[in-house]
């Protein structure tokens, strides 16, 4: 069953009233990850993604931070936001998370260009799920 | 603030109309696409009647005078603000001098660009929209022009990049072609004075939309839709979407900006909830008329409120969401 926007609203608010900071659920195909931020700044990086593309030690990932399904472009748009080789600025949207009528961006944390985007278009995301490899400029 | 740098054809102030001077003869203006113009505020957390930019042509630019939220709705375009590319449908935020550049249409006609607050021009009559015909309401009674400071109210909008699936997507219906837009029609006071071949051709025939085409109506070129003997009726009350046949038989669609009343005979009338439909539907594409009933125009309009609806809901959602974290 997908986990609808509805309940992660909820489990967010059940997570502000307990005190509790984290909460991970894993499903075959989904995983949701909800860190609350409680005013004490912890290390929130998730388990390492494992992806079938070998990782460079240097490479940067964007990551979904929502569940829901990816959109490598947008439905009105053939082009992708990025395609490998692509340099892209820090901020810069590489794709969308379709959650009911709502499109998340995922953003490139960092400058660089874009090694693969790892995620398929109409594939069920989570919290964490690495988008795009990015090879920082230096 | 916002100053406009460029702009190209007819852009204007529109909220979702003015609805209380009927009698006095003074049209609703307001957006051609309420549905895009709702979304737009309703991705801002604004009133949903705030005054948005209805841009009908590209390219447009812009200035923001200082940092605030903003969403494009609408129509498809390319968009970009201080070198970053903005999705369609889709909320972002300005810095103080950020500029913003339209520079194609890819999708549909006219765009609206909303800001957190709503653009904050004096109400005349009840509303912000432009009049053109009255030449009041918006920014003096006009189009914008190219140095024109627009200011916006204050607002401690949401924030954060967010994009909504388009109404079109949502509301999709079923396409008779590629460059057709079907839109749903119930009959109107004058369709039996014409003969059942001419009402028959009025339904089987794509309605190319003419360059005289504008915010008061759309004048549609396809065969000749005459009725049986000339029709002369005195001046009557006639609204938005009103199809009504000249004596050329070449129909015109009543828009935002339409007169409060006009003689020639009504064929037919487009639902309020496939308006926005006609609104988008680009000049040189073609209308076709599908025959609807009362209660599925109803259904129709049902089916729209709940698209707005579940983005009042999805948007509250992430913001709680966001404030959690």
């Amino acid at each position: 069953m997908p986990i609808e926007i509805t309940d992660i609203a909820r489990l967010a608010q059940i997570l502000a009233k307990s005190g509790v900071d984290t909460i991970e659920i894993e499903e075959p195909g989904l995983t949701l990850k909800i860190v609350v931020d409680t005013g004490i700044r912890i290390a929130t990086s998730a388990t390492p993604a494992a992806t079938d593309a070998p990782i460079n030690d240097h490479s940067i990932v964007a990551k979904a931070d929502v569940a829901g399904h990816f959109l490598a472009a947008h439905p009105w748009q053939d082009k992708p936001f990025v395609v490998p080789g692509q340099r892209i600025e820090a901020g810069a949207i590489v794709g969308l998370v379709k959650v009911g009528l709502l499109y998340a961006p995922v953003v490139a944390p960092a400058a660089g260009t874009v090694d693969a985007v790892i995620a398929e278009t109409g594939a069920m995301v989570g919290y964490g799920t690495p988008i795009v490899r990015i090879r920082p400029l230096n | 603030m916002i100053e406009i740098l460029s702009v190209t054809g007819p852009a204007s102030i529109q909220d979702l109309g003015r609805f209380d001077q009927y009698r006095f003869g003074v049209g609703t203006s307001g957006a051609m696409d309420d549905v895009a113009l709702r979304a737009g505020n309703i991705l801002l957390g604004n009133d949903e009647n705030a005054a948005s930019i209805e841009i009908p042509m590209m390219p447009f630019k812009l200035r923001f005078g200082r940092d605030m939220a903003f969403a494009l709705t609408g129509a498809g375009v390319e968009a970009e603000i201080a070198a970053r590319a903005i999705p369609s449908w889709w909320r972002s935020h300005a810095r103080t001098g950020d500029v913003l550049t339209i520079k194609a249409m890819s999708h549909g006609a006219r765009l609206y660009l909303a800001v957190s607050g709503g653009i904050d021009v004096p109400v005349v009559l009840g509303s912000r929209s432009t009049q053109f015909r009255g030449e009041f309401g918006g920014l003096h009674g006009r189009p914008l022009q190219v140095g024109d400071n627009l200011p916006c109210a204050a607002s401690a909008a949401a924030t954060g990049e967010l994009g909504i699936e388009p109404a079109e997507i949502t509301l999709a219906r079923p396409k008779a072609a590629a460059d057709e837009t079907v839109v749903r029609v119930v009959v109107a006071g004058e369709y039996d004075a014409f003969d059942a071949v001419t009402q028959a051709l009025f339904w089987s025939s794509g309605w190319k939309i003419t360059p005289q085409s504008n915010r008061y109506g759309y004048r549609l070129q396809g065969p000749a839709v005459k009725p049986q003997a000339p029709v002369e009726k005195r001046s009557h009350g006639i609204v938005p979407g009103v199809i009504q046949i000249p004596p050329n038989g070449q129909p015109i669609i009543q828009m935002r900006d339409a007169q409060t009343s006009g003689g020639y005979p009504k064929i037919a009338t487009v639902i309020r909830a496939d308006l926005w439909r006609v609104g988008q539907a680009r000049l040189g594409t073609k209308l076709r008329f599908e025959q609807t009933g009362y209660t599925d125009a109803l259904a129709a309009e049902s089916e729209m409120s709940a698209y707005l609806d579940r983005l009042r809901t999805n948007v509250r959602l992430v913001e709680e969401t966001r404030t959690c974290r």
